[in-house]
């Protein structure tokens, strides 16, 4: 049944050229910075091209542009609308939309990062394939914690405009610093990619707190969708 | 099947009050305009909109029990149809939802002669073979037991006009509970085995027949005789002319609207004149009444 379910919202990413457009010249950004930092030879390549473009920049903009196609562009409860009127619970069509969006979310993120790491590789980088499978793995986090961020905003506006608002939300929080800074993707994403640390938590505190922010916004995401 | 008991519901501007109705298996007609709340019951029937007062059973169950969720089917004025989908895969992922078999969408669309559009991807679907295929699902879907539709004959397929009406009375007959709202009585009066006049949110009537509700014949019944031209139709209109039966008669081109105390006195009163001025006729009908007469003769005869 959820198989079934999560076929509309993964049709609406793979039908759509728009997304394809929009990751494409995602990934082209990063992968350019990264094949730039190997041919200048930068010793901390993939620890600099992770931190700076790929986490900072390019995975909160792309678990955007997914979350939205997987949508369809809408609020989470309007998307899930068709499968609704087809007497599918609001609840199970919400989650296995929102399933959809975090997994191509959490996959995108692990693939790219996967790539920039062996790519930009630096002679003062951790061996590659060591690298290419950590960053894989933050990536994947980050990813999925992003899509279930976008997930949540998705609930908030008639065309789910409240991904917009949070993409700002986790910009804004993470630059004020503090303790609000932990309630965000980006801080957690930043220090697991060898960035800055927020409030000086460890790397396993923040990876547990990407986790957590994924099983929250699939929460609140499916609790909003449900007050229909 | 449907049963609601002093429901009262509010979805701004609209509201209903009060709404008892208890429906089996059948065609069922709300006849109302969306002011008067006829959209808003549906809502309510189908679990979109909360009854803020009284007791709403559906399939002996609240309608947003999944168990009963999966067995009621609405086509409103704009479907909700997945949207990247082409239609066979959305009858497919209909099916799956609801639990019934899997079948070839083109035998499903078939019903309603839209076989054609089986590949094409519902974003292409006009307004029209949109809710020609919605209303295709819940025809054909074999767990649907309630089938609530907006306006059936509005915005229809061409392919599928003709079909409308005999599809919708086959589902009633086999044992599911039809809803239809419309505004026109013409409409109720082609498809319902009874009626539930709404006006300003409440329960105007019932009847088993819209005659029986607004008292009809008793004001009187018209008929509508079309004739193949203009000239045949002024003949006919003068040989009318002789018929006592009739009390007063309209001409507009080829059409001649009639009418009289008794309809069966009419109907033969038009049948003799046709075949004195031998003229002829390419349609006889009763003519229903409009919905404001409608109005008009159930708060005169004060039936609710």
């Amino acid at each position: 049944m959820m198989t079934a379910l999560g076929r509309l919202s993964a049709a609406r990413i793979v039908r759509s050229p728009r997304v394809w457009i929009t990751l494409g010249a995602w990934a082209a950004l990063v992968l350019g910075f990264a094949v730039t930092a190997r041919a200048q030879g930068w010793a901390h390549g993939a620890d600099r091209v992770l931190d700076s473009v790929y986490g900072a920049l390019a995975l909160p903009f792309i678990a955007c542009a997914l979350v939205g196609a997987a949508f369809g562009g809408r609020s989470l409860v309007s998307s899930t609308a068709p499968l609704v009127a087809f007497g599918a619970a609001p609840w199970r069509a919400a989650l296995a939309s929102i399933g959809v969006a975090v997994l191509a979310t959490a996959f995108l993120g692990a693939g790219l990062a996967a790539l920039v790491a062996l790519i930009a590789h630096g002679v003062a980088d951790p061996p590659p394939v060591r690298d290419a499978v950590v960053s894989a793995y933050v990536g994947g986090l980050g990813g999925a914690a992003y899509g279930a961020w976008f997930a949540t905003g998705a609930t908030i506006g008639r065309r789910g405009g409240g991904r917009l608002v949070l993409l700002g939300v986790d910009w804004l929080l993470d630059a004020a610093g503090g303790s609000t800074a932990l309630v965000t993707p980006r801080a957690h994403l930043k220090n697991l990619l060898g960035g800055v640390s927020p409030m000086n938590v460890s790397e396993r505190s923040s990876a547990l707190a990407l986790l957590m922010l994924t099983a929250i916004g699939i929460l609140v995401a499916m609790r909003m969708a449900r007050r229909r | 099947m449907i049963a609601l008991e002093n429901v009262t519901a509010l979805r701004k501007p609209w509201s209903i009050k009060n709404v008892t109705i208890d429906w089996g298996p059948g065609v069922h007609a709300v006849v109302g305009t969306y002011q008067d709340g006829c959209a808003l019951l549906l809502a309510v029937i189908v679990g979109s909109a909360k009854a803020r007062l009284g007791r709403v059973r559906v399939l002996d169950g609240a309608p947003t029990e999944e168990r009963v969720r999966s067995r009621i089917a609405r086509v409103g004025l704009e479907p909700s149809l997945p949207d990247p989908l082409r239609v066979g895969e959305a009858l497919a992922l209909a099916a799956v939802v609801r639990g019934d078999p899997p079948g070839a969408p083109e035998g499903r669309l078939s019903v309603l002669g839209l076989e054609t559009l089986a590949a094409r991807p519902i974003a292409s679907l006009s307004l029209a073979e949109a809710r020609g295929v919605a209303l295709a699902e819940g025809l054909t879907s074999s767990r649907v037991r309630v089938l609530v539709v907006e306006e059936p004959f509005a915005a229809s397929d061409a392919r599928a006009a003709g079909r409308i009406a005999e599809a919708l009375r086959s589902k009633g007959r086999s044992g599911c509970a039809v809803v239809v709202s419309t505004a026109s009585v013409r409409d109720a009066t082609d498809l319902a085995d009874d009626y539930v006049l709404m006006r300003g949110g409440l329960v105007a009537g019932k009847a088993a027949s819209l005659q029986a509700l607004t008292g009809f014949p008793r004001r009187g019944a018209r008929m509508v005789i079309i004739a193949r031209d203009a000239t045949q139709a002024r003949a006919l209109v003068g040989a009318l002319a002789d018929h006592p039966e009739v009390t007063a008669v309209e001409l507009d081109a080829n059409t001649a609207t009639i009418r009289g105390p008794d309809p069966m006195a009419l109907a033969r009163a038009a049948g003799r004149a046709a075949v004195d001025a031998e003229v002829d006729v390419v349609e006889i009908r009763a003519e229903p009444p409009s919905l404001e007469q409608a109005r008009a003769a159930v708060a005169a005869s004060g039936v609710a």
